[in-house]
Formats: C-alpha cells, structure tokens, sequence
C-alpha cells in the first residue's frame, strides 16, 4: 500500500517534469554505508547532483540539461550498491526544494 | 617493533571493511581499519570492494595472551563475501562470511607458521538499534583461536545521511585458545559521519577499548 502511495505521489507531481528523479530504496539505515549509492551515481555523466535521506528511504537525483539516467540504469546503479529499489519517478522539484523539505521536517 | 609493524599495516591501508560493522561498505569502496582491543588483539584491516558483496584485502592481528603473555602476530590476505542480505523499510541484515591466509609468528617457539582464517557475521541493524554476532577463526599447527564477539547497539536520536551518528554499544568478547579467561565485556560511544568512523570505551577491567575507520 505505501508502495501503491508512493508511485502515485509521483506520477501526481512528476507529471511535467524531467531532471529530477526520486527513488524510494529500501535498506537506507546507515549513512555510513550509503555513501557509496551518493558515489556511484556521482560517477554517472548525466548527474548533475544527488541528495540521500534516511529518513525519507528517499534518492534523489538531479540530471544535467537535456540528459536521463534510464530506470534501468537506476535500478542497477542501486543494486550494484546493495539496496532495493522500491519505485522511481520524475518529479519537478528541483533539489533544493528537496533539500529545503527534508531542512522543515528535521525542525 | 610491534607497535611499528601495527603503524606500517595502519597506514598502508588506504581505504576499507568494517571490523564490527560491515566487512564490505559499498561497491568500489575501500576501507581502512585499526582497532585496540584492551590490550588484548590490535587488528588493522585494508579492503576493496569490487562488489557490493565482495571485499579483498588484508589485514594484521596482534593477540598477546593475558593470561601466560604469549603472542602471536599475524599477517593475513583475506576474501570477505555477503552471503545473503536483507533490506526492508526501516531496516537491514546482513549474513558475511571470509576466508584467507597468511603467516603467523608464535612467540613461544619463536617461529614463523602458515596460518588460515575463516569468520562469519551476523547483523541487523535499523537507525536506532543495532546488534551483530562475529566469530573469527585464525588456526596455525601450534595455535588456534577464535574470537567472538557479540555488539548491541541503541542510538539515542535517528541520524541521517550528512548528520553525525552516535550510539552506544555494549559488547562482550570471548577468546578461545588461552588468549583470556571469560567474557570481556566493553561499554563503546560510536560516532560517524558519512565516511568516517570512531568508537572508544572501557572493558570491565578498565582497558581502552577502541576503532577507527574510513571508508572512500
């Protein structure tokens, strides 16, 4: 059911949109060893930024003008990382919007 | 000399695993380690991980006995493998197991053996608990012992990806092999940021008990 929730919040707001692209990921628990998903995605030409939050389960990632990153791609970037990916979508909030978000929930 | 042949395996690792973490922090990751075991074991440990699930590397171990004061100094390569993990919603577990060779001195026949190791970990882990069980074997002709050790772990606030993590970690440590008599129980604060990891406390006798570790 949260599964179902999620896509749809992303289809709702991704609808018009491309660069920024939210995946929700499973076994998100230490920041210790989730830095290498912030690093392998890093290492992809088509991104531009990344942000990770724990407490969200949330992988944003924010693409360079005109450039995608295929949900194939994702997936195995995230797999190859040792996590699961549970739903991916293009969305229009742009990182900072994000990051101002996650800023509001912490307070 | 023993203290310098720890320093030379400290700085050459340049990156790495996890001693009571994880043997394997994330794909093309590496992982250097130094842990002080109370005067007991002294351990450092450099791995990469071409895989999520596979690390190689090497590591040193120091084991002195507090008992009869008989050391054993050991050199090792070593493969680290995730058998089996599973990550859920708010949380993770890990299956490990590792194997490797190397060369152990035995200070009471003053020789230089081969020596083989074999371990396994069990972890699980959410952001506000944590628990591990580890057992590591290192057998030569003249020794063998293992070491177990088990760590509970609760953090008091959830950290999040750039935050500082703090926990508090209790954790009981067996030898077998003449090494120690009993368990040596330790009472750790742990603290990380992204890559960097440092946890220090006392075992019950009033020892320091201490790790570093970075992972690139």
């Amino acid at each position: 059911m949260k599964k179902l929730s999620f896509i749809a919040f992303a289809l709702f707001i991704g609808a018009a949109n491309a660069g920024t692209i939210e995946m929700k990921v499973y076994g998100l628990v230490c920041g210790f060893c989730a830095q290498g998903i912030e690093k392998t995605l890093r290492k992809n030409p088509a991104t531009a930024d990344v942000v990770v939050s724990l407490e969200h389960k949330l992988v944003a990632v924010a693409t360079r003008d005109g450039q995608d990153i295929s949900d194939a791609d994702l997936t195995k970037a995230l797999t190859d990382s040792g996590y699961d990916v549970k739903g991916i979508a293009r969305t229009q909030r742009s990182l900072d919007d994000i990051r101002a978000e996650l800023d509001r929930d912490k307070k | 000399m023993n203290l310098f042949r720890f320093a030379f395996a400290g700085l050459l690792a340049s990156a790495a695993t996890l001693a009571q973490a994880k043997p394997i922090a994330f794909s093309h990751g590496t992982t250097v380690m130094a842990e002080y075991g109370a005067g007991t074991m002294t351990e450092a440990q450099v791995f990469y991980a071409p895989k999520y699930f596979l690390s190689l590397g090497g590591g040193y171990l120091e084991l002195e006995s507090d008992i009869d004061h008989r050391r054993r100094e050991i050199t090792y390569a070593r493969a680290n493998y995730l058998l089996k993990r599973w990550n859920k919603e708010d949380s993770q577990a890990n299956v490990f197991v590792w194997g490797g060779a190397g060369e152990a001195y035995v200070s009471e026949l003053d020789q230089h053996q081969f020596a083989g190791n074999v371990g396994a970990q069990l972890d699980y882990e959410t952001r506000r608990i944590y628990a591990s069980v580890r057992t590591d074997l290192h057998r030569a002709d003249a020794f063998s012992h293992r070491i177990d050790t088990l760590q509970l772990g609760i953090a008091p606030y959830k950290h999040d990806f750039d935050s500082l993590a703090t926990w508090f970690v209790l954790q009981g440590r067996q030898y077998s092999g003449g090494i120690h008599d009993g368990t040596e129980w330790a009472l750790l604060l742990r603290l990380f940021k992204r890559g960097a990891w440092v946890e220090a406390g006392v075992t019950g006798e009033g020892k320091l008990q201490a790790m570093a570790m970075v992972n690139f």
